[in-house]
């Protein structure tokens, strides 16, 4: 052979590999609504950015007959390419080839790649779409699960690492993306569960549909597994594109400052009417957060679940900040189990990639109830307090309404140093409502007037006019400044400028024990 | 059919509709008293009320059904 057939020879091979499992199968992965693994990635990368390693590669198991059946690149697409501009790492699970099921060597392409990443600083992008272990290869499907995990573990903290599940993920596969930062499900074609239907009814009788099960909107709204749900394939790799934006290429470097073209001294007046005159009544803080945050946008994270709380991403004068927020729409905003993880969980994402934090609260205490104690409220709750303490970037916090009780110290307190704590004129920091403190101060008093009821009405009204307010706690310093709610945005811009080179530390230890 | 549900333990403030409304997804049917705020309860589809299983003042736990719709 000469180069040239040498050359063509190669050619062959390549498109051999790019066939993956074959027309047929490619046919019925478009007939699932599904794109190829080599059509997402083609989607997501910039235009012939890819660079495809180990595309040769083949299992090496001679069981069951495996040994006549070899498809080159064994089943998973890996290498490295761009987005926007900037380095990403991907695999992509190919469902074509013996339906995507991880071999040793398809575990091995899988960790090359998450290796160069940690070496190289950028992120890992993983697309999902597998039948699960390859139960021919036995064991060493479990040794190569075990060892993509221990990679997402040490990657943690160190780059972004997102997945995407865009098919089924089930059994030990689950938890790599369990234990990246965060996980985007399509709607309908996508499934995550440790035990399946079949299992689950063999075991316990309970009869369940996979999409019931493990459907994008049962871990987007029940479980908190996943925290976005898209329509489509495509929609989901938008969805990692926009998340990217957000976040720095690793945890040395800041995340992508843009050219802000909204005015970092824009005042919004409206602002100053989203807070209802009657604390009873509800509102949306989400109108809040939209009006300060640049051009109003606002990638909520985790929307469908623990609707009290609300977290995601935005920006400030071109600067990415993670927003912390109470919901009073939903279960009057007060801190649950749920709420409890979601706040702690994006809280100490934001801290890991160096993201500013600003946090609304309107809180008015802990969700009361047996439930909430049987489940472990104490220690849930105790995350939020460990997350904000061990954040060491800059911290800015505005009490909009209610902070009362351990619930106002958990939510960025100045206690927890937060770096500026603003207050509305609106604001209500208290030990505890007024209604509940009056019971127990002038328990006797009530109890021996002459209209106790009467009485009572006077005290809470004296009370919530005295200590429902923000001024107690500015007299202390523990409020910095209380602002008029059309300021928010120039008051938040100008305190992160003035954090801009803010740098926190420990006392040398192992590592924290946060409760979990 | 479609029922309506608490969403937090509490007590009853308002009940909006009677049997024979008809209501449209995202309207208000009840309010609820939790947490010395007054939490409107949506309904999540469209539909006439069958029946109201609450009234002002009764105290309901997380999940009861407050509303039929059909």
């Amino acid at each position: 052979m000469d180069i040239e057939d040498k050359i063509k020879e190669l050619a062959r091979r390549n498109l051999e590999a790019e066939l993956g499992g074959g027309q047929r199968r490619i046919d019925q992965q478009h007939a699932k609504g599904k794109m190829t693994a080599r059509e997402r990635i083609d989607y997501l990368l910039d235009p012939g950015s890819f660079e495809e390693l180990d595309k040769f590669v083949v299992h090496r198991c001679h069981d069951f007959g495996m040994d006549k059946k070899k498809i080159p690149g064994d089943g998973v697409v890996t290498g490295y390419g761009t987005i926007n501009g900037r380095q990403v790492f991907i695999f992509s699970q190919d469902f074509t080839v013996f339906g995507g099921s991880l071999s040793g060597p398809f575990g091995e392409k899988v960790c090359k790649i998450m290796d160069l990443a940690i070496k190289s600083g950028a992120p890992v992008i993983g697309l999902n779409d597998s039948g699960g272990a390859r139960i021919q290869e036995g064991v060493v499907s479990l040794g190569s699960y075990g060892e993509i995990f221990k990679r997402n573990v040490w990657a943690s903290g160190v780059v972004p690492q997102i997945s995407v599940i865009m098919g089924p993920c089930a059994g030990g596969a689950v938890y790599s993306p369990a234990l990246t930062d965060f996980i985007i499900m399509v709607k309908k074609t996508s499934n995550m569960f440790i035990t399946g239907p079949q299992v689950i009814k063999a075991v316990t009788s309970e009869e369940v549909t996979p999409e019931a099960l493990g459907g994008a909107m049962t871990h987007n709204a029940k479980s908190g597994v996943a925290h976005f749900a898209e329509d489509s394939d495509q929609a989901a790799l938008d969805r990692v594109k926009e998340l990217l934006g957000f976040l720095p290429q690793n945890f040395r470097e800041m995340p992508p400052v843009i050219e802000c073209t909204d005015d970092p001294e824009r005042k919004d007046k409206s602002l100053n009417k989203v807070i209802p005159t009657n604390p009873r009544v509800p509102y949306d803080i989400k109108e809040i957060i939209r009006t300060v945050l640049d051009n109003n946008l606002f990638l909520e994270v985790h929307r469908h679940w623990a609707k009290n709380m609300v977290v995601g991403f935005g920006r400030l004068n071109g600067m990415v900040v993670g927003i912390v927020a109470n919901q009073p729409r939903f279960l009057a905003g007060c801190l649950d189990i749920d709420a409890s993880m979601k706040c702690a969980r994006f809280v100490r994402t934001c801290d890991a990639f160096n993201i500013p934090l600003v946090t609304f609260v309107d809180v008015p205490g802990f969700l009361p109830g047996v439930n909430q104690e049987y489940g472990g409220i104490i220690k849930h709750g105790a995350k939020i307090i460990y997350a904000y303490c061990e954040a060491t970037v800059p911290k800015l916090t505005v009490v909009t309404r209610k902070a009362y009780g351990g619930a106002y110290d958990v939510m960025s307190s100045k206690h927890h140093d937060a770096d500026i704590n603003y207050a509305y004129p609106t604001a209500e920091i208290a030990v505890m409502g007024p209604e509940g403190a009056v019971n127990i101060i002038f328990r006797k008093e009530i109890e021996e007037a002459d209209d106790p009821e009467a009485t009572r009405e006077r005290l809470v009204e004296e009370y919530r006019n005295n200590f429902a307010s923000p001024f107690k706690a500015a007299e202390l310093g523990y409020i910095d400044q209380i602002i008029s709610p059309e300021n928010t945005r120039p008051r938040l811009i100008k305190a992160l400028m003035m954090l801009q080179k803010k740098r926190g530390s420990f006392p040398e230890r192992r590592h924290g024990n946060i409760p979990l | 059919m479609s029922e309506v549900t608490a969403p937090m333990g509490g007590n009853i403030w308002e009940v909006k509709v009677s049997p024979g409304d008809v209501v449209n997804e995202g309207d208000e049917v009840v309010v609820i008293e939790a947490m010395k705020m007054e939490l409107p309860v949506v309904a999540e589809a469209s539909g006439t009320v069958k029946e109201v299983k609450c009234q002002k003042g009764d105290a309901v736990e997380a999940g009861a059904v407050l509303v039929v719709l059909e």
